[in-house]
């Protein structure tokens, strides 16, 4: 087993345990903190990849930004150490059969695929690649982008605003 | 070498630029010179999608790729695009005096309207799955905030959030599934992806088939396809009437477009297994809806039930790929009219600050409303299938297309299904003229431009009805000229 | 795969010598200080312990480490211990990509003065800094006390609402030195230091920067009369001191990095580069007291309003004018 392997199966290894962790812990907040580590994880995984650019916008949109704001909503609207709350519902074995039943499908399609290999290395940890490809053949959906973000920006105005009158 | 304008060729892009464009000037202009009436919004809101109409009918037809590569300015593109933007206009038409009347008259509506449009233009044109992805994101984020628009009122948010988190989950499926046909063919271009399995005879793929089926997942859910129906009915009861009327319709024509697109550009060699999947997909969806919009006593949810039931019919057509493309087409525009046409009515009837429309408010209403109940019972005729209307004209070719393709049982069980769906249909005009009122229902005024809207879904329902001819021929020569 | 265990040893060193360099700095950096702030305030300062006080932060310190160590009896104790950790590891880790010097050659080597040259390393210390705030918000709510918690959540906010800014104001940066390299940034600034070039962004920057640093007159993490200690409130002795270096070394981080993106980095003449950084680290140093002794705490409303409505508008300004002026310079126009 070579040393990128190595790293590969433990930042894997705990991508996995806080996706676990996220759906099975009984504290909300600690189930923030476990996703946190998945996408933390995933973000070594990358630079693996040497996708370092990827890497470093996972950890600040992810891990900086969007976890934070997790964050922050549970601790506006919960207790300060939260109580805990129940992690299963009646519908728990249904859950479980079609979660096992697309694990299955998945893992059967990714271990059985035949993966084409990416002929050369990105340059730069991709950014210059990057600029140019969502300026030339992806212009279109970093556009249409925009006026997704916009629509969201807007929406959460609308939603907020009228809750506070 | 450096991208540059030239080569992106924006000029083709103007549907979409026109009517973003009118979105955000309305967002622009309330903020800066906010005051009174936001009448000028709507009007703001047809003019854009008026310029993004005539430039689609002015284009017309041509294989041709705009944007280095990521948008068709093919026939199917553009005929899907045709049936939004009409779409949209006739949303705008019915929640100009809807909103004043519920108070909650906003700019941002049509602005809103015209964001959903936008990212269904692009869904319904783009030749790349990421692109694809994007405009149902933006479809779909627009309807989320749309839902909750009502912000005072509890089920309009209840609708919202359950729309949002379903939605957010079916979003997550149809990516992934996206990445697996990355993986499979090295591309996200639909063409050349098409090519790439065709070449490599990758029919045995796995990650062709996870992909598949994922993306067949995700896109079911937008449809509200049974299994993944059970946000629809809520969602569609909750939101505000007039934002139901649009999702019912927009996101249907949205979703059928990219799914039609990517049945006959990507996936035509992997058709046999496609085909099994989404004719039991359409089963079910047809049954289940048929089946539980028997047992609805309100107008809102029945047609929420009723609009599933319908996804399963233009399954059908779709289960046939490249035979049924025409009918999908033809029926949406049909169904457009008519959904829209229906909810226009049950919003024009319901009490203020109220969505549902139970059946006991219908009674007496035929004779005490005689030109509105007139328009509905057309509607509900046209949704049953019955001869002169739209909906016999787009049904038999819908089922028509099913057994050209060697599909007859799935016909048959559709148009058992139809039978069935009259029950309910029939009742509610059974209600309206031949039960008295026990307690009549304080009639608003319809406004103008609700006039204006129910009209024209009328006039389209008849006319397409009674002389489908020119309609249909548009809708095959459209399909017809497909990039691949 | 071999390994190169010399050039290995080298980095150990160098790490080894930021972090020891950055906690020296610390230390005197809370002396330097209390002069200034002193001098501001007509009075003398610490001048007992020592010759001119020198010896007042080993005194500090060690009054520190004989603290007793509490943790407040319904606290979530594991979040509580690593809360101050991950507030310091994120600002000793954000210096590792400042390059202080170019590389001089010692032993038949080239040794660069850096730790390391990552090709988006701004973006690497952009994100690390993002990271501290966990330090600020999981001891807030570790700890279990309300005034911990409303610390934590200005400070998520706070910081949020300041990365935009903060990352949106170097964009200019990016276009004119056409990297994310910090090196290659310095090296752009060989003739002109882009503040002269970015004067906008220089200031939008720097405004960011202090309010990233929880600095005042953005302090209101840890607003004193409202919210007693803020997020620290419940925490003494060397955890307490862990956060107190935190805010101090993201002081360093911030100084060095308005040293290396706009003042033209080691770059000077007849000085090595080395000393001409450290003088210019100093000066962005003394500008940071300067400003805490002579600014009140600004109201936490205004605090948002100021980013959202002032900072991020103008730095988006000075992106589309940069780049307006980029595309007319391959014109030609000048």
């Amino acid at each position: 087993m070579s040393l990128t392997q190595a790293v590969f199966i433990l930042l894997g290894g705990m991508a996995v345990l806080g996706a676990l962790g996220m759906v099975t812990l009984r504290n909300l907040f600690h189930s923030a903190l476990a996703m946190i580590l998945a996408l933390f994880s995933i973000a070594g995984i990358y630079v693996l990849l040497e996708a370092e650019f990827l890497a470093v916008v996972q950890v600040l949109v992810y891990v900086g930004a969007i976890a934070m704001l997790i964050l922050f909503g549970i601790m506006l609207t919960r207790d300060i150490v939260g109580r805990a709350s129940a992690v299963r519902n009646r519908q728990w074995p249904l859950a479980l059969a079609v979660s096992a039943g697309l694990l299955a499908v998945l893992a059967v399609a990714l271990v059985r695929a035949a993966w084409p290999l990416a002929t050369y290395a990105p340059a730069q940890g991709g950014v210059a690649d990057l600029g140019l490809a969502l300026m030339g053949p992806y212009a279109l959906p970093f556009e249409v982008a925009s006026v997704l973000l916009l629509v969201a920006m807007v929406g959460a105005l609308i939603i907020a605003r009228e809750a506070r009158e | 070498m450096l991208p540059t304008l030239s080569v992106l060729n924006l000029n083709g892009a103007v549907p979409q630029i026109a009517v973003a464009g009118a979105g955000m000037l309305i967002m622009l202009i309330d903020a800066l010179f906010h005051r009174g009436s936001r009448r000028w919004a709507a009007y703001l809101a047809l003019l854009g999608l008026a310029v993004a109409l005539a430039r689609v009918v002015e284009s017309g037809a041509s294989a041709e790729t705009i944007l280095d590569g990521a948008l068709a300015r093919d026939g199917l593109g553009m005929a899907f695009a045709l049936v939004l933007i009409v779409a949209a206009a006739l949303s705008v038409l019915v929640a100009m005096d809807y909103l004043r009347r519920e108070e909650h008259e906003r700019a941002e509506y049509y602005a809103l309207i015209l964001f959903a449009t936008a990212g269904g233009l692009a869904m319904a044109m783009a030749n790349d799955l990421v692109a694809v992805f994007i405009g149902l994101e933006t479809l779909s984020i627009s309807l989320y905030v749309l839902s909750a628009f009502f912000t005072g009122d509890a089920a309009s948010r209840e609708a919202a959030l359950k729309y949002l988190l379903l939605g957010a989950f079916a979003s997550a499926f149809f990516l992934y599934g996206i990445a697996l046909l990355y993986g499979a063919s090295g591309t996200t271009r639909l063409v050349e992806m098409g090519t790439a399995i065709r070449l490599a005879g990758t029919q045995a793929d796995p990650l062709l088939w996870g992909g598949v089926a994922l993306i067949i997942v995700g896109v079911g859910f937008k449809l509200a396809l049974v299994p993944f129906h059970s946000w629809a009915p809520d969602v569609y009861q909750g939101a505000p009437t007039s934002v139901t009327a649009f999702m019912s319709v927009a996101s249907k024509v949205a979703a059928f477009a990219a799914l039609v697109r990517l049945l006959v550009v990507v996936l035509a060699p992997a058709a046999p297994l496609t085909s099994a999947l989404l004719a039991l997909l359409a089963v079910l969806t047809m049954t289940v809806g048929n089946i539980l919009a028997l047992a609805q006593d309100e107008v809102k949810r029945l047609l929420a039930y009723s609009s599933i039931a319908q996804a399963g019919y233009i399954l059908v057509a779709a289960v046939a790929g490249e035979v049924g493309a025409a009918a999908v087409l033809f029926y949406l525009l049909g169904y457009a009219f008519t959904n829209l046409g229906a909810f226009a009515v049950v919003l024009a009837w319901s009490r203020r600050g109220e969505g549902r429309l139970p059946f006991s408010d219908l009674a007496g209403l035929g004779f005490r409303r005689p030109w509105t109940a007139a328009a509905l019972s057309l509607f509900l005729l046209s949704l049953t299938g019955m001869p002169l209307t739209v909906g016999f004209v787009g049904k038999l070719y819908l089922f028509g297309a099913a057994v050209q393709a060697g599909w007859t049982w799935l016909a048959i069980v559709a148009v058992l299904n139809s039978v069935v769906s009259a029950f309910y249909y029939l009742r509610l005009v059974v209600i309206m003229y031949m039960r008295e009122a026990e307690m009549p229902l304080a009639l608003q005024r319809a406004g103008l431009a609700l006039g204006v809207a129910l009209a024209v879904c009328a006039a389209g329902v008849i006319l397409l009805g009674l002389v489908p001819g020119v309609a249909l021929d548009w809708a095959r020569q459209a399909v017809a000229v497909v990039l691949s | 795969m071999s390994i190169d265990w010399i050039e290995l040893i080298i980095v150990v060193v160098k790490a080894l010598i930021v972090a020891f360099g950055l906690l020296i700095g610390f230390a005197y950096l809370t002396w330097f200080e209390r002069r200034l702030v002193g001098r501001f305030q007509m009075r003398i300062g610490p001048n007992r312990v020592g010759p001119a006080g020198l010896l007042q932060p080993v005194a500090d310190a060690l009054k520190m480490f004989f603290k007793e160590d509490f943790v407040p009896g319904q606290a979530d104790k594991p979040l509580f211990i690593m809360a101050p950790g991950i507030a310091m590891s994120a600002v000793l880790i954000s210096f590792a990509v400042v390059p202080v010097g170019p590389s001089i050659r010692l032993f038949g080597r080239e040794i660069t003065l850096y730790l390391a040259d990552v090709n988006v390393g701004m973006l690497v210390v952009i994100a690390v800094l993002s990271l501290g705030v966990y330090g600020i918000i999981l001891g807030g709510w570790a700890s279990n006390n309300k005034y911990s918690l409303l610390g934590g959540l200005r400070g998520a906010a706070q910081v949020i609402s300041y990365e935009l800014p903060y990352g949106l104001s170097l964009v200019g940066v990016f276009m004119l030195a056409g990297s994310l390299s910090l090196k290659d940034i310095v090296e752009a600034q060989a003739r002109v230091p882009f503040i002269v070039l970015q004067p906008l962004a220089a200031i939008v920057f720097f405004f960011a920067a202090v309010a990233e640093a929880n600095r005042s007159p953005f302090d209101l993490v840890e607003a004193e009369n409202e919210l007693v200690a803020g997020y620290h409130t419940e925490y003494s002795s060397i955890k307490f001191a862990l956060y107190f270096m935190a805010e101090y070394i993201s002081m360093i981080v911030a100084s060095a990095l308005m040293v290396t993106l706009f003042l033209g980095g080691w770059q000077g003449p007849f000085l090595p580069g080395i000393v001409w950084f450290f003088i210019k680290l100093v000066f962005m140093l003394f500008v940071f007291v300067w400003i805490r002794a002579t600014w009140p705490r600004i109201r936490y409303d205004r605090l948002m309003a100021w980013s959202w409505k002032l900072l991020v508008p103008l730095s988006v300004a000075n992106i589309l004018v940069t780049a307006g002026a980029l595309v007319l310079r391959d014109m030609g126009v000048f």
